[in-house]
């Protein structure tokens, strides 16, 4: 009896492992955050509709670059789409993780991703950057923007902040009057990715960059380095004490509580700062681009885009998914949803931009048209530690801003090999 | 042999005499086997397997044969500055954080010991921050912390003290991490000296007391080398998780601020998953578990206990 309901149990367990591999028609891997909310929204109506199952799987951020890499190199199959951060993309792509989707397009008689996409999100989607075959398509239109008080900076003698030393004049003046408790500028000085993203676009915005226009030499130790390095110095002298371990939740509550006046920070905390029941600046934040330095300002670009594992045994059904959720009635979806699109007829669909918590969509848009990406390279995730080292200790103040620059040009060169 | 329901001894039936005796003179290898055959998979084989890794450059492109590269992963230990760091961190914080718990744990439970042993209450409330799982006592510390809205701070305002960056200051991100890991394990270590407090033999005790000896020469003489056992297994298990350290570290500063706080848990972590550098990682993960099995014996031997 005891051996037959054993024997029972197996079978049952055995039938159910099998049916819960076998459960869903694809897989996919998406942030547990607003943007993989969002997919995850849109996989359930795709589900209803068309019956498909689609499973999601939803992990940190940090999490998902390592679930995607393991089952890239173990080529396990068990995600059929991965929502990636785009400066992801060289690593999985270079490393043999992500599908080509050209011959996808012509099976489905299509040339590419249609005019419609921003030029800007459909660049980031190539590999090699805006020349190679597209390996993914975009999602969340994600680009930095500056966030500012007007009430604030025009108290401080600055009506519109156009470039960073009208942050800093504003920004000292806030500070010196805050006693202690109110701050001009707040950013972003965590070790490793969040200090690296504050500072690109300030480097940017005086003419750096970390590499040369042929990837053939790091440029970070320059005079235009150091002019960066300068502004990012002033400002973290006007920025709140703690600002080292900063991320981008401490960033965007300074904002939302009214405690600091100006940031940058990425679009989706427009939706915090307009909820009355998470904040006290409902209605009092501006946006604008990154403001200029001895160049334009650029942001950092950090769309989402879906891409198709090389290892999916269901290729054919997550790329027709990835060109129903990323169609211009779907991406409308997904931006009402609190998602910033990647389509200009979305960007400027009168339905949303004549509501106030689409007000941004404009500068958005041309934050996007005008921003830049992280610098393409396999090995990105590494430079940015090494950077983020220096940068972290230039912020907190054990190196000196000159140290920090020569260190990270060394620690870079040696990561990539260049000299 | 089997008692049949009349009284009487018979033989059970034989079902292929040859295998039965086969399993009868195995039968320790067979009882054994399901026991071997799940240490082999969970911890043998990686264990090899990490050996394995650790000799070899392994690309996260599958279509790349591993190379072997010999000693090659451990000799970039030396010239790895990222690696010396993370050592240098994990040590300061290991020989902190474990000796204030030890003192604390050991003088709590001295001064302690003849009142809690009714109040079973209080012996539950001091093991809840060690019940607490390692990200949930993190998140907390990381909200107590916050320099802006955070507890800490909003009392050092009140009372007219500077505010501090606890997590964020190059001079104290360490501190306040060592702080965080004493709350959460210092009760540990109490618990542990409480139970070998209440074995200890009242017959010494009493003899020294009629010798005239005083409380110190009591605890020096008496309670110390009595509780030497239990000091043992308690430091060692504190020091063997203490080099593993990562949670607290990866919410609270992340390694920063200016690499003050990365331990080598977080490094490994960065190097496989971040830098997807398997075999290197292997081959810190191997150092680290060199570095714990010396530590473990010449504490077992410095305390006695490998006898």
């Amino acid at each position: 009896m005891v051996r037959k309901f054993c024997l029972a149990l197996a079978v049952a367990a055995s039938a159910l492992a099998i049916a819960g591999a076998a459960w869903a028609d694809f897989t996919i891997l998406v942030p547990s955050s607003a943007e993989g909310d969002g997919l995850r929204a849109a996989a359930a109506d795709y589900s209803k509709m068309k019956g498909t199952k689609v499973e999601i799987v939803q992990a940190p951020y940090a999490n998902v670059f390592e679930q995607a890499a393991n089952a890239g190199a173990t080529k396990s199959g068990v995600f059929d789409i991965i929502l990636m951060d785009d400066p992801w993309i060289p690593f999985f792509a270079e490393n043999g993780h992500l599908e080509d989707l050209t011959p996808y397009f012509k099976n489905a008689g299509m040339e590419g991703p249609d005019d419609d996409f921003l030029s800007k999100s459909l660049a980031i989607c190539r590999n090699p950057y805006n020349t190679g075959p597209y390996v993914c398509l975009p999602y969340v239109g994600n680009a930095q923007m500056f966030f500012y008080d007007p009430i604030k900076f025009k108290e401080a003698g600055v009506e519109t902040p156009k470039t960073w030393d009208d942050v800093l004049k504003a920004s000292k003046a806030l500070t010196e009057a805050g006693g202690g408790r109110y701050f001009g500028y707040v950013f972003r000085g965590g070790q490793g990715n969040p200090v690296v993203a504050d500072f690109m676009p300030i480097f940017w915005s005086y003419g750096a960059d970390l590499f040369n226009a042929d990837r053939s030499k790091v440029t970070i130790d320059t005079p235009e380095g150091a002019a960066a390095m300068k502004t990012f110095m002033a400002l973290r002298d006007v920025s709140p004490k703690g600002v080292e371990s900063y991320n981008a939740n401490e960033v965007g509550t300074a904002l939302a509580a009214g405690t600091a006046a100006s940031s940058i920070n990425w679009p989706d905390w427009v939706a915090t700062f307009e909820d009355p029941s998470q904040s006290r600046m409902v209605g009092k934040i501006s946006h604008s681009p990154i403001p200029a330095g001895t160049k334009p300002g650029s942001s950092e670009i950090g769309h989402w885009t879906m891409g198709i594992m090389t290892a999916s045994k269901n290729k054919q059904e997550a790329f027709d998914f990835m060109i129903w959720a990323t169609s211009p009635e779907q991406i409308k979806i997904s931006a009402e949803r609190g998602n910033p699109p990647v389509r200009t007829s979305t960007f400027t669909d009168p339905e949303l931009t004549k509501q106030e918590q689409f007000r941004h969509y404009p500068v958005l848009m041309e934050a996007i048209q005008a921003s830049t990406p992280r610098p393409r390279h396999p090995k990105w995730p590494e430079i940015e530690n090494a950077f983020g080292i220096e940068l972290s200790k230039a912020v907190a103040g054990t190196i000196t801003p000159e140290e920090a620059l020569k260190n990270s040009q060394a620690a870079v060169e040696e990561i990539t090999g260049l000299k | 042999m089997l008692e049949s329901d009349k009284g009487t001894l018979t033989t059970p039936p034989r079902m292929g005499g040859g295998l039965e005796r086969w399993a009868e003179r195995h039968l320790r290898i067979l009882m054994l086997a399901p026991t071997v055959l799940i240490l082999l998979a969970l911890t043998i084989f990686p264990s090899l397997y990490m050996f394995y890794a650790a000799v070899h450059k392994i690309s996260p492109n599958p279509d790349l044969p591993w190379q072997f590269v010999g000693p090659g992963n451990f000799a970039r230990l030396l010239s790895d500055t990222q690696f010396h760091v993370a050592l240098r961190n994990t040590a300061v914080f290991t020989i902190a954080a474990v000796t204030i718990e030890f003192l604390l744990g050991l003088g709590l439970a001295l001064l302690l010991d003849r009142f809690i042993r009714r109040l079973t209450f209080l012996k539950t409330v001091l093991m809840i921050p060690m019940m607490l799982p390692p990200i949930a006592v993190a998140i907390t510390w990381k909200i107590i912390y916050e320099p802006q809205f955070g507890v800490l701070n909003e009392i050092m305002f009140r009372l007219g003290l500077p505010l501090q960056a606890w997590a964020g200051d190059v001079n104290l991100a360490m501190f306040s991490i060592i702080v965080a890991d004493v709350w959460q394990w210092t009760p540990f270590i109490f618990l542990l000296m409480l139970a070998g407090l209440a074995s200890l033999p009242v017959e010494p005790y009493e003899a020294a007391v009629l010798d005239g000896a005083s409380s110190w020469r009591q605890f020096w003489d008496l309670t110390l080398p009595f509780l030497k056992p239990v000091i043992a297994i308690a430091l060692l298990l504190r020091v063997m998780d203490a080099l593993r350290l990562f949670d607290l570290v990866f919410i609270l500063t992340g390694g920063g601020p200016a690499d003050r706080t990365k331990v080598l848990s977080l490094y490994i972590y960065q190097v496989a998953y971040r830098f997807a550098d398997t075999g290197y990682a292997a081959a810190i993960s191997l150092f680290v578990l060199f570095v714990t099995i010396v530590l473990s014996t010449w504490f077992m031997k410095r305390m006695r206990l490998a006898e």
